[in-house]
């Protein structure tokens, strides 16, 4: 005993490190990659003798990452926001050469409307819309007193920043690549593996409400993560390139897999909960084929192919069961339950057939078929907060603007571009204020390393050489720290802060007051970026933007009842998605407002799905008049109530829904549609939901309910 | 080599024009190859990408010169 557990203790602390060496070792490979990018463009920029090598240096420290194909990706958008803001600035000194006031108050505008086109997307495209405002402003604020030098402004900046995107791409791709596509490999099979065992595991039936809950969360989370890893690996890999369309659409199919494996499962315990039982029963074991199919060992690469031939036999299987499962059930009602869940089942058959096989030909390391489906992952974005952030950024660069032009200060120009650069920088962040400031203060130290490294050290240094070995030590304190989660924000802006106000030139100056006045003024724009942050404070994170985007989640029911039909279920899915992994981001883990947001959410989606089902089938089959309208009657209803919901619209919602099974089932060519309406029906009646608040105090019974 | 080219009467350095040029070239092989799988064939993909940027860019160079 003494000795086993001997055993098992003494590795731990030999384990823990190796483990913790390996992580040193990643964070000193970071800091020497970046070093070796940020001094080899220095040297550079100074050989092709550009004006400021310095603001080609500090790309390299901006675009620094520890995966190549974040380097990669984040430089293809600066290089694109880039040439965008320097077409901006052409215009704007263009169009208002003499007028400092017109030329501040467009210049704002349009640094503003980036900084609020930033906030709709949610990866690196962001990043472009932040520097195609903040390029023009610093292209154009410099030449404000010489329009004509604005072209030179622009071909110095750009070719300052291309030279610093280079050398920090090739550096990252070639010394010592830690590549993004292995973990988006990993990823995408751990969502496979999870979703496959999870569905397998729980053919028994029986998953409380609570850990399918949790469930929903991590399939959210995986579809979320797996388009952001996506849209970055793109820029690394060629071949990730190549099959990104096959990747998408592996995220959508499970996507869609999971909803209807969720609807299945409320549809079991719903049944299982009112005098049902027997249906539920019967739906359970229609299920369990699939169960069986899936039990096989998931091995790295094989897995997926193996199962394709054992769901096809499974949904085979499926059929020949249904009938007889059918024919044992009493009564009519129970029949009907009993169809309801048979088609949603099959659904989710076809479903994850089709999931699996996308893991199959993704898995498959032959060229792929180019005959894929287009589909695209559409975000939910809220255009107030787009609005609010371009308010707040156009303010503080119009006060600025207007404090410049009434003091005079020689070193206005400094400090709005700072105030501009972090202002959009920071609009995108969930928690701005403590970002902006620890990195004001990492701002101020990374400064004042930067005053001792070029008074006391550097005016003893002479060469290139020389340089690099008395600036270095100070600039890995920082690089250091941006590897230190908790200290990232600081280390980022102190090395942004050294790197800047290093400010080395071919032949270097050293002038202290300019130094000091320098400084100071990048201070004043950074408390200015601050302070708007308080005056107009973000919408991410907030109360009222939150029930704004509960809001949006409810409305997309509506979507669902009115949306034109081609390429709906996708975009249905992946806005849903987008939405609740926003909300999901912004919210505590067991809160309130988190156990509301996923009741929302599931009968969002569980209602959304069954709609577009619906609507789907109704354009295949042409109905007679009255049952037609009776269903889009229903429809509209339930758009309304999910849009706003109180009892009044409960009750007619669930009315105007058993009108339209009424007619339905009257007809015979509208009976298979009677399977999603019963869907519908059920899950608004479903005394465990969210809906629960909006329903009568009186419970009606089940069993009148099923006066069908 | 003109170490200047007017666009629009705006004197821009020409290898800044030229590397632009390039960049986009190799875009567009990186686009093939990958589309095509011809990176399996290579040992370091990325050395060799970086190769073919600096054989189109050198050959751009030498037609201007």
């Amino acid at each position: 005993m003494s000795t086993n557990e001997a055993n098992a203790v003494l590795p731990t602390p030999r384990k823990l490190v190796v483990n913790s060496l390996a992580e040193e070792a990643g964070i000193w490979l970071f800091v020497f990659k970046t070093l070796l990018a940020f001094y080899l463009t220095g040297w550079l920029a100074m050989r092709l003798s550009l004006p400021q090598p310095s603001s080609a240096m500090l790309t390299t420290i901006i675009v620094a990452n520890r995966q190549s194909g974040m380097v990669l990706a984040k430089s293809f958008y600066r290089c694109i926001g880039t040439l965008a803001g320097a077409v901006a600035a052409f215009f704007i000194v263009g169009l208002f050469p003499q007028q400092r006031e017109l030329f501040l108050a467009a210049l704002s505008l349009w640094v503003g409307l980036c900084a609020g086109g930033a906030t709709l997307y949610r990866n690196f495209t962001s990043y472009a819309f932040v520097l195609a405002g903040y390029s023009a402003a610093i292209i154009a604020i410099p030449v404000i007193n010489d329009p004509p030098a604005v072209f030179d402004s622009a071909v110095a900046r750009i070719s300052e920043v291309l030279l610093g995107l280079l050398v920090s791409g090739v550096v990252s791709d070639i010394v010592f690549p830690s590549r993004m596509r292995d973990v988006l490999r990993r990823t995408a099979h751990a969502q496979f593996a999870h979703f496959i065992g999870f569905v397998q595991g729980s053919t028994g039936g029986n998953i409380a409400r609570d850990s399918m809950e949790k469930a929903h969360l991590r399939f959210v989370r995986d579809a979320v993560a797996l388009e952001d890893l996506r849209s970055s690996v793109i820029f690394e890999d060629a071949e990730a390139r190549a099959r990104s369309g096959h990747m998408l659409l592996f995220n959508q199919r499970f996507m869609a897999a999971s909803t209807s494996f969720q609807s299945l499962h409320h549809l079991i315990n719903r049944l299982q909960r009112g005098a049902h039982t027997a249906a539920a029963q019967a739906l359970i074991a229609l299920y369990a084929p699939i169960g069986t199919a899936l039990d096989a060992p998931i091995e790295a690469g094989a897995a997926a192919r193996v199962l394709l031939p054992r769901l096809v036999t499974a949904r085979q299987q499926m059929a020949a069961l249904a009938v007889t499962l059918r024919d044992r059930l009493a009564s009519d009602s129970q029949a009907l339950d009993f169809d309801t869940g048979a088609t949603l089942l099959n659904r989710f058959a076809d479903e994850l057939r089709d999931y699996v096989d996308s893991a199959a030909s993704l898995q498959s390391t032959g060229r792929l078929a180019n005959s894929v489906e287009r589909v695209r992952f559409t975000r939910g974005n809220d255009f107030m907060d787009a609005g609010l952030a371009t308010l707040r950024t156009t303010m503080t660069m119009l006060a600025l603007g207007a404090f410049w032009i009434a003091s005079a200060w020689p070193m206005g120009a400094s400090a709005m571009l700072v105030a501009t650069i972090f202002a959009g920088l920071f609009a995108t962040r969930p928690h701005p204020n403590q970002a902006v400031k620890a990195m004001t203060l990492g701002y101020a130290v990374g400064m004042s390393a930067g005053f001792v490294c070029v008074f006391f050290v550097l005016t003893r240094m002479d060469g290139y050489m020389l340089f690099v070995a008395g600036s270095a030590p100070f600039l890995i304190a920082g690089l250091v720290a941006m590897m230190w989660p908790s200290l990232a924000s600081h280390g980022l802006g102190y090395s942004m802060g050294f790197a800047y106000i290093l400010a080395v030139k071919n032949t270097m100056v050293f002038d202290p007051v300019n130094f000091m006045n320098d400084s100071i003024a990048q201070i004043v724009g950074l408390a200015f970026t601050a302070i708007a942050f308080v005056v107009v404070p973000p919408a991410i994170g907030s109360r009222w933007l939150r029930r704004r985007q509960l809001e949006r989640l409810r409305r997309q029911v509506g979507l669902a009842a009115n949306a034109p039909l081609a390429g709906l279920r996708h975009r249905f899915e992946s806005v849903n998605h987008d939405l609740f992994s926003q909300v999901v981001e912004q919210t505590e883990p067991g809160s309130n407002d988190s156990r509301a947001l996923l009741a929302w959410a599931l009968a969002v989606h569980e209602t959304g799905r069954a709609l577009i089902e619906l609507r789907n089938d109704m354009v295949a089959s042409p109905l007679p008049t009255d049952v037609s309208r009776a269903i889009a009657l229903a429809v509209g209803v339930l758009a309304r109530f999910y849009e706003n919901p109180d009892t009044a619209g409960y009750l007619l919602a669930r009315d105007s829904l058993n009108s339209a099974i009424r007619a339905a089932s009257e007809n015979a060519i509208a009976r298979p549609l009677l399977n999603h309406l019963q869907l519908i029906r059920l899950g608004l009646l479903d005394g465990d939901s969210v809906l629960a608040d909006y329903m009568p105090v009186a419970p009606i019974s089940t069993e009148t309910a099923h006066a069908s | 080599m003109p170490r200047e080219i007017a666009l629009g009467d705006a004197l821009v350095p020409g290898l800044l024009v030229v590397f632009v040029a390039s960049l986009a070239v190799l875009w567009l092989l990186d686009w093939i190859a990958g589309r095509f799988g011809l990176y399996r064939l290579v040992w370091h993909p990325s050395l060799f990408r970086l190769a073919l940027f600096v054989c189109v860019f050198g050959s751009f160079a030498l037609l201007l010169f």
